[in-house]
């Protein structure tokens, strides 16, 4: 063994591609194991985050929110975005859309429900952000998100709809200690139910 | 091998070659992700699980691998178990995978894994190296659940999410910043530090040593 070792120099390239090799398998067998827990996860985690946008309740049982899921909402493809609706009766009730951007440490994404005739929000929720805990990660506390609830989307100034307390006409109270994430979320919501709501109204 | 020894390993690991305040190695987790108690246990146990699982695989061809190539070995393995910490969290506590992020990935960039695996593992037989891990895991871990005690406590007024403090208490924000990590730290070196200093003496009969 030692003799190979020193006087071969394709010993080490061998080593290393066993290596390579046992933990690639090891990992993939692995992962292929998990694969349906992890999509699953995933799957369901999106599918609360658009009933709670909706303000539908949900039991905590990834079969039952899937149930709830494809009987209440409908979803149609505009572009690269999936936008989700529920109807009553034959009519669109409200619309649920992907809003993505940049707050102070790292991307955001969320979703945001408005109701059909765009005159209030129902609900908004935050899928993934970086922001720090405890400090900007609060935007998805409940008391930061329930404030959204049933407010009335009405023209502050031009695409603005939503001014944080204590400025005049201000409908919601940002977080103290994180400005710059609450500002940075502000902007991104304001910019982006202006654009669904003008890219709705021109279709 | 005998219980002197295991003995022995522990009380290295945990406190007299204690990785955080004796190797000073794995301080940037230490700072990171200490700002709630949950977070570093599961921290501090998924790196005591890479390390000790690495240490017992590199301890077990430690006699076929080549020198010069090593540390290439060491990379894989390590980052190896490091994805499999990260699947399982995704699979069966996505919570945490989330409230962990980026840092579950970033598990083998902490100097405590490879530095145990070429300090120890690299030199002993697979039982004590595997031992040797679980021993540094927790000494790191055990640092880490302090320093997330007082920042939990004084920046949430909460111990593992549970309220402590009242309403009358006010939240220190900088206690949730990464910043106020380093004073604690700090202070936590001092005083373990002062500590085996003190028995130093005793043992050398009042003589400082530096």
């Amino acid at each position: 063994m030692k003799n190979l070792k020193t006087n071969n120099f394709l010993y080490p390239i061998l080593f290393t591609l066993i290596v390579t090799a046992v933990t690639t398998f090891l990992l993939a067998g692995i992962n292929h194991l998990t694969s349906d827990a992890i999509a699953l996860n995933e799957q369901t985690a999106l599918r609360s985050t658009i009933l709670y946008v909706f303000n539908i309740d949900y039991p905590n049982d990834a079969e039952k929110i899937e149930e709830i899921f494809n009987q209440r909402i409908k979803f149609k493809q505009v572009g690269e975005e999936t936008i989700y609706y529920i109807e009553e009766g034959d009519q669109i009730a409200a619309y649920a859309f992907p809003i993505d951007g940049v707050a102070l440490w790292g991307s955001v994404h969320g979703y945001v429900a408005i109701t059909s005739d765009f005159s209030q929000i129902i609900g908004i929720d935050f899928v993934s952000h970086s922001e720090t805990p405890g400090l900007g990660g609060r935007i998805s506390e409940d008391w930061f998100k329930e404030q959204f609830r049933g407010l009335k989307l009405e023209n502050l100034a031009e695409g603005e709809y939503i001014r944080y307390r204590p400025a005049p006409g201000g409908n919601v109270d940002g977080i103290s200690g994180a400005t710059l994430t609450s500002n940075a979320i502000r902007d991104l919501l304001n910019t982006s139910i202006h654009e669904f709501i003008t890219e709705q109204r021109g279709q | 091998m005998d219980k002197r020894k295991v003995k022995e390993i522990f009380k290295t690991g945990i406190w007299d070659d204690n990785p955080v305040f004796r190797q000073v190695i794995g301080i940037c987790s230490s700072l990171a992700v200490t700002n709630l108690l949950m977070n570093s246990l599961i921290m501090g146990l998924a790196l005591t699980f890479v390390t000790a699982f690495s240490e017992l695989t590199i301890s077990l061809i430690r006699k076929f691998t080549p020198r010069h190539i090593r540390m290439v070995v060491q990379v894989l393995i390590i980052s190896a178990f490091v994805i499999i910490v990260d699947i399982f969290l995704k699979a069966y506590y996505t919570e945490m995978s989330k409230a962990l992020g980026a840092y579950v990935g970033l598990i083998i960039t902490n100097c405590i894994i490879m530095g145990r695996c070429e300090a120890y593992a690299q030199s002993n037989p697979p039982i004590s190296s595997f031992l040797d891990g679980i021993a540094s895991g927790l000494g790191y871990t055990m640092i880490l659940l302090m320093i997330a005690f007082i920042r939990e406590l004084m920046g949430f007024g909460s111990v593992f999410g549970i309220k402590i403090l009242g309403d009358w208490w006010t939240n220190w924000t900088i206690m949730v910043m990464p910043p106020s990590a380093f004073f604690i730290i700090g202070v936590i070196f001092w005083w373990a530090r002062s500590k085996t200093e003190k028995k130093k003496e005793e043992k050398e009969g009042g003589k400082v040593t530096a």
